[in-house]
């Protein structure tokens, strides 16, 4: 009952539900909270807590995230937490770059992506937490 | 010899009651006569300061310089608010006196979308002081030390909902029990602290710019930053609690590329969100996150929108990324759909609560709490530029080339 098991391209996973639903019930209420996918709190739940590989994690991860952006879509529009007009701005901005980014992808090295990552969301962090 | 005095007296009693008769109907337009001059002095009631406005119309923000004239003496105060109407909220989870918290969540969607009290220059230092105290200041306080109480005329005034919020309520992803209606004062006082939650700073609310001479004439100066509501700006100064002047209106106008969000409560050039989430969403797809890790943080630092909007609608934008991917994989078989959905069951019951959550916290609490998950996401970020996971994914990227191989040959032999 604790476990599940899957089969993927006739491999076969066994998943622990238990850490798997509460971990992804928790990382569902912050970014539901805070505005975000939650994407990258659900790949190192899967991989590491859960054990899977990644080729199964990057697709199903995302149906699982999907669950809880329509959700809370929902729910934050039933709160009035939406604005029409910064949406039909956001939106067409946010489409362009899912085209663009591929494009870019390719020349860069994803390992500095990744670097300047962890560089640039540390200073922001720094700034929100109201070190400087 | 009797007939003589009583004569007399018959007389002068005739003649006294036409005196009396004749004093009243002099009396008479004399009383009317003082009841007109009266206001002139001295005065049983105040007279109503005047206001003039430099300009009538503004291009997006700019300075209205306001003259008027109030009695010699009464120090005047200027309420300016837009009549734009924007939504805010403050949860009290303060102990009162007897240590209880009460959980109560207030709500309130007719609060002006700008709104500046000003006050005499020689409250300067007051205002400095309530500066010097930091996030925690209390509007209501400043509001009563400056004087600015007596022209807190129009928030407050409309709708206001509260709710006592409770784990379960919040767990069945509602706001909680809707209490019964606040009084007036209730409402004024709690419209204070949504006005404070939503414009924070001192600077915002409240402005010493009231220069008042010996006899009561007065200039005063509000600045309209850019960014601000368009349409009408309703200035009124007041002396006391029903002396006020007629109001004033300005208007401002903003146009394309600048508009007015009705929401957000702010105009903005659309061109610079547009911009902005381009890059951070280019940025966000390439480093393997979304972009809402970084738009939403960076939205409530560089514009005036409050958290709720921002999370709410950055929600709905990453919503059709996903779906285009969760498209993509699909035609190469790559999700499983067990697990997938199992995980996204769970996922749909936080959904329904976060929401919630979002307008029981300040913005300084949003800050930061955002700033130590996004410690989290770097050290995440950290661990997959070490050399163990690099390894590991070189391996598993190896095993996804073969099995992609082998879709594209399976949809080949289909064809």
């Amino acid at each position: 009952m604790i476990y599940m098991h899957i089969n993927f391209w006739g491999q076969e996973f066994k998943v622990n539900l238990v850490v798997g639903c509460i971990g992804a019930f928790l990382i569902a209420v912050m970014s539901s909270m805070f505005g975000f996918g939650g994407g990258p709190f659900m790949v190192p739940l899967m991989t590491v807590l859960l054990g899977l590989p990644m080729y199964v994690v990057v697709g199903s991860s995302l149906l699982a995230i999907f669950f809880n952006t329509l959700m809370s879509t929902t729910k934050h529009y039933s709160f009035g937490n939406f604005d029409l007009d910064l949406f039909l701005v956001m939106f067409p901005a946010a489409i362009l770059a899912g085209y663009v980014a591929p494009m870019i992808a390719k020349r860069l090295n994803p390992l500095w992506v990744k670097r300047v990552a962890v560089l640039g969301l540390t200073i922001l962090g720094l700034s929100l937490v109201g070190v400087f | 010899m009797i007939r003589k005095p009583i004569l007399a007296m018959f007389a002068s009693c005739l003649l006294l009651a036409s005196g009396t008769l004749f004093a009243a109907d002099a009396a008479a337009p004399a009383a009317a006569a003082a009841a007109t001059e009266a206001p002139a002095a001295p005065p049983p009631a105040p007279v109503a300061p005047t206001i003039a406005v430099d300009k009538t119309s503004l291009d997006n923000g700019g300075t209205i310089t306001i003259t008027g004239k109030a009695e010699p003496g009464k120090p005047v105060v200027i309420e300016v608010y837009n009549e734009h109407r924007v939504g805010g909220s403050f949860f009290d989870s303060k102990p009162d006196k007897d240590g209880k918290i009460p959980y109560k969540l207030y709500l309130s969607k007719d609060l002006p979308a700008f709104y500046q009290i000003l006050v005499p220059t020689s409250q300067q230092p007051v205002l400095d002081k309530f500066k010097k105290e930091g996030r925690g200041w209390s509007y209501s306080a400043a509001l009563k030390e400056t004087g600015a109480d007596l022209a807190y005329l129009n928030p407050g005034k409309g709708p206001m909902d509260s709710f006592q919020a409770s784990l379960m309520a919040t767990i069945l992803g509602s706001r909680g029990d809707l209490l019964p209606a606040l009084d007036d004062k209730e409402r004024v006082k709690r419209s204070m602290q949504i006005m404070k939650g939503r414009y924070r700073s001192v600077g915002k609310l409240l402005a010493a710019t009231v220069d008042q001479k010996e006899d009561g004439s007065f200039t005063a100066k509000v600045k309209i930053p850019d960014g601000s509501p368009d349409k009408k700006y309703v200035i009124t100064a007041v002396v006391d609690k029903s002396t006020r002047s007629e109001p004033v209106t300005v208007e401002n106008k903003v146009s394309f590329p600048v508009i007015y969000m009705e929401n957000a409560g702010t105009s903005l050039n659309i061109f610079v969100p547009f911009a902005l989430v381009f890059a951070i969403a280019t940025f966000g797809v390439l480093m393997g996150a979304g972009g809402g890790f970084i738009i939403n943080p960076v939205m409530v630092m560089l514009f005036p929108i409050p958290h709720n909007i921002v999370a709410g609608t950055v929600t709905p934008t990453v919503l059709f990324s996903q779906g285009s991917g969760i498209m993509n994989y699909s035609k190469i078989k790559f999700i499983n759909w067990k697990v997938g959905i199992t995980l996204g069951i769970a996922m749909l019951a936080g959904g329904f609560i976060g929401p919630a959550l979002t307008t029981m916290i300040t913005l300084d609490q949003f800050k930061s709490a955002f700033g130590w998950i996004l410690f989290v996401l770097a050290a995440l970020m950290f661990w997959q530029t070490t050399p163990g996971y690099l390894a590991k994914n070189k391996k598993e990227q190896a095993i996804m080339k073969e099995f992609q191989k082998r879709a594209a040959e399976a949809a080949k032999a289909k064809a």
